[in-house]
């Protein structure tokens, strides 16, 4: 186990590597730069460039660029004037995190609970209902079911605010519309995991066994049914934590998404390399923390990976 | 072991899942909107669609770090919906040639430190903006400063430009050339003061969050919450408190118009603008404002392009329909634009509009005129059939630049026959195509500097910094030479009106669209808050809340 994580995370900081190389290439192959404006001069610009050290060759800005990283400064931004971008990363970031642990919690919790009594139901009206959500809830883009949410409870009944995050009133509509494509999801994948489980043999055992249904269904069929979900755990958490521009900027919460988007439309070219390693290095990490979980909940997982 | 692992991590989720129920980040502070109320502090919300970009006075690129930094900066005057005042200053003189100006400081001054406002301040904030070591954006501002063009591109040394403190409380400015707006301009933040011991002391980092500057305007920055909001609180120590009555102004960022509209509704904010997909519905509750934004179509007329045929460019401008492109594009929010120099600014004791009516073209598409240019066009360019004549239409590549162009090119495809073909990119690669002049025509704009005709006029200089258009015409930049020189403010502002009239009446060099305005929403208590078009948008230096 020991030398697989180190396996992976060795592998991780190649792929993080590679990227950064790669997208900070990339930037700068993007139409325009990122002191053009309607008023720029010829000779600002000059200073400008020299100002951030890009009047040099490439390399060479490659090279200092990677030394700053590796001490962890990534930078000055350049669109906002004296920030940088661990500052700008540390001040969203955490607003950003607060939002997608609790639509998380929402999702999981709910989704989890639809997908297995909607697998406990089967073909029955309750099914149906679960299935209508999820259905509900994958085709419906979160703009429109932020809007709804904020239209219902902020405007007409007012009964919750309609945007800012400053208390846990705040939260709510958010954390709703965030995660509910995620709840969807999960609810679909636990009902037909669940499905597949309670037709299992080991299903059959348990109850010759005598056991009752919800000692069952607790110990037995939810802990089998339960792996597809981790899978799809890693790539949820790192893309719900770091941050999603529509529902932020609905609900006027400062967090990272718009950075994603501005920082391209603007060119910063400190910023989106910056995004991108932090975003990219989030990703590789809940992967990896999914990997090993896996292989917890999972005893076969593990034990397929050693040699007999 | 794994059971206890399971557990393990199962509490771990328990307690995250507690965390989360409690505070949100940033919110050990008390919630500030609670915090005021009941208290009796006169507190105004305005929201921005993005936070400013920055308060250092000398980067600010934008109308919206400008508006924030009027609020927190005494400069040599305040510009107040047009009307300049002493600010920092108590007293000028202008020399004879019009080009010496001796700023006298009042008695008492003080940064929000303790500090003495002192003359140096104001010098060395403009010999910040120029100094190219700090690379500011705005720099083309101090260009008017005797040697600042000179200054920025590194041929002389800081020291050399034309700004120097006589003493303590008296700066000397020499221009350029003599400019009558020049006083207006004193009360750009961009030639405001800055302090020389922080900047040393912060770097690029001056200004970047509220204990990082020091300020000596009507009130001082007390949070920044980057991205978030952004409090000023009133400076009891500005030499004019006594006129200043609201004690907190607040600037929200709240990306989406509509989300910043209800929260007007439900009055959590003061101030926010209507998007004009909603103008209707706000159509008695809210007043209009220029902003001073001037789009137009840019007409690419360098040698060998089609556009440099005089009568296909008249022949764009009869054919365009500007009142029902306005109706279309935006809802009657803005106002359709029929020349090139907004009508409110100022010129010689009136307004530009008053003083020189003219309407170089039709509100409505004239498709006789049209017609008969485009007949001579297609004889001079050799062409029998109109659709022959094919011209890119260049564009961003937002909703709304969408919408705009697919009117022009239903315009101008129907109303003349020619094909034009929309490109769209984006904004950034629309810039560039512009300078490189890989374009035919192109939806763009522009927002003035200072209240005066010469600062829309400038760009179409045969070489001007900004003219993308390959316009050259030695009459126009006689005049506008000449009127640089012109000291009598009647006289310069003919020669800029003349200019005006050569560059639509004679050359027809673009098409004018629109005149942006914002439809602002105010709370119905708020008093004396106002809006201009050049420098800033809002002002909330004089505003009062009702009882």
């Amino acid at each position: 186990m020991a030398k697989y994580i180190a396996k992976r995370v060795l592998l991780a900081i190649v792929t993080l590597f590679v990227l950064t190389s790669v997208v900070f290439v990339l930037v700068r192959l993007m139409p325009g730069d990122p002191f053009s404006s309607d008023k720029m001069t010829p000779e600002i610009r000059a200073n400008l460039e020299a100002y951030y050290g890009m009047d040099k060759p490439l390399p060479v800005q490659y090279i200092t660029y990677m030394k700053n990283v590796l001490h962890g400064d990534l930078g000055y931004s350049m669109k906002y004037e004296g920030r940088t971008v661990n500052q700008i990363i540390a001040e969203s970031f955490p607003y950003s995190a607060d939002l997608g642990i609790r639509s998380l919690c929402f999702a999981l919790f709910f989704g989890l609970i639809l997908g297995i009594i909607a697998a406990l139901n089967r073909g029955k009206k309750l099914d149906f209902f679960c299935i209508l959500i999820a259905i509900i809830g994958t085709s419906m883009p979160d703009f429109i079911m932020g809007s709804v949410l904020q239209y219902f409870f902020g405007i007409k009944w007012k009964i919750l605010p309609v945007a800012q995050y400053t208390s846990f009133k705040h939260t709510i509509l958010p954390s709703i519309a965030v995660g509910f494509y995620t709840l969807a999801s999960v609810s679909r994948l636990m009902r037909s995991s669940m499905l597949e489980v309670v037709t299992s043999d080991y299903t059959k055992t348990a109850k010759a066994k005598g056991l009752s249904d919800l000692r069952i269904t607790i110990k037995h069929q939810i802990r089998n049914a339960i792996t597809p979900i981790i899978t799809i755990m890693g790539p949820t958490v790192a893309s719900v934590l770091t941050g999603t521009f529509v529902i932020e900027a609905l609900f006027a919460i400062p967090g990272m998404g718009k950075h994603y988007v501005d920082s391209i439309n603007m060119n910063d070219y400190t910023l989106v390399l910056g995004m991108t390693i932090f975003y990219g290095a989030f990703l590789i990490i809940a992967i990896l923390v999914v990997d090993i979980l896996y292989g917890i909940v999972d005893p076969r997982i593990r034990l397929s990976g050693k040699k007999r | 072991m794994k059971k206890r692992l399971l557990a393990a991590l199962l509490s771990a989720a328990m307690v995250v899942t507690m965390f989360a129920g409690c505070g949100t980040p940033g919110s050990k502070k008390s919630d500030d909107s609670s915090e005021t109320e009941g208290t009796g502090k006169k507190r105004v919300t305005y929201t921005l669609r993005e936070d400013i970009p920055s308060a250092d006075p000398q980067n600010s690129n934008s109308i919206s770090s400008a508006s924030a930094n009027i609020h927190m900066l005494a400069c040599l005057t305040r510009n107040v919906e047009g009307e300049v005042r002493g600010d920092a200053a108590e007293s000028w003189e202008v020399s004879d040639d019009g080009l010496v100006y001796t700023f006298h400081l009042r008695d008492g001054l003080k940064w929000s430190d303790g500090v003495d406002v002192t003359a140096d301040d104001y010098v060395y904030g403009m010999q910040r903006l120029m100094d190219p070591a700090e690379a500011c954006d705005y720099a083309f501002i101090g260009y008017i400063l005797k040697n600042g063009a000179a200054v920025n591109n590194g041929e002389v040394s800081v020291e050399e430009l034309g700004v120097k403190a006589l003493d303590d409380k008296t700066v000397e400015i020499t221009l350029e050339h003599p400019a009558v707006y020049f006083e207006s301009m004193a009360s750009m933040c961009a030639l405001g003061p800055a302090r020389r011991d922080l900047v040393e002391k912060y770097g690029k980092e001056y200004a970047a969050d509220p204990e990082k500057a020091a300020y000596n305007g009507p009130f001082t920055m007390t949070e920044w919450k980057h991205g978030d909001q952004l409090v000023m609180t009133k400076n009891p120590d500005y030499w004019d408190a006594d006129s200043v009555k609201l004690d907190e102004i607040c600037i929200k960022t709240v990306a989406d118009a509509k989300t910043a509209v209800a929260m007007w509704e439900n009055g959590e904010v003061d101030i926010t603008i209507v998007p004009t997909e909603m103008t209707e519905q706000y159509a008695d509750d809210s007043e209009f404002y220029f902003t001073g934004a001037d789009d137009y179509i840019m007409l690419n007329q360098s040698e060998g392009k089609l556009l440099a045929n005089k009568n296909l460019r008249f022949a764009l401008n009869y054919a365009i329909n500007r009142s029902e492109y306005n109706t279309l594009v935006n809802n009657d929010v803005y106002e359709p634009a029929q020349r090139l120099v907004l009508p409110n600014v100022t010129a010689a004791d009136s307004t530009y509009g008053e003083r020189y009516p003219y309407e170089p073209f039709p509100l409505e598409n004239d498709d006789a005129k049209a017609k008969e240019y485009l007949a001579a066009a297609m004889s001079e360019l050799g062409v029998s059939n109109a659709a022959d004549i094919k011209l890119e239409l260049l564009t961003t590549d937002t909703e709304g630049a969408k919408k705009q162009a697919e009117v022009l090119q239903e315009q101008f495809q129907k109303n003349l026959g020619i094909t034009v073909e929309i490109k769209q990119v984006t904004y950034k690669q629309r810039l560039e195509m512009e300078q490189t002049k890989e374009y035919d025509m192109v939806v763009t704009g522009w927002v003035p500097d200072y209240s005066d005709a010469y600062s829309y006029l400038e760009l179409w200089i045969s070489d001007g910094q900004y003219n993308h258009s390959g316009y050259n015409n030695p009459r126009y930049d006689e005049l506008l030479e000449a009127s640089q020189f012109e000291t009598d403010a009647a006289k310069r502002q003919d020669m800029l009106f003349e200019a005006e009239q050569i560059f639509l009446g004679e050359d027809s060099a673009l098409v004018p669209l629109q005149l942006r305005r914002d439809q602002y929403l105010v709370n119905p208590k708020l008093e004396n808050f106002n809006v201009y078009f050049v420098g800033y948008d809002f002002n909330l230096v004089y505003a009062d809340l009702a009882e």
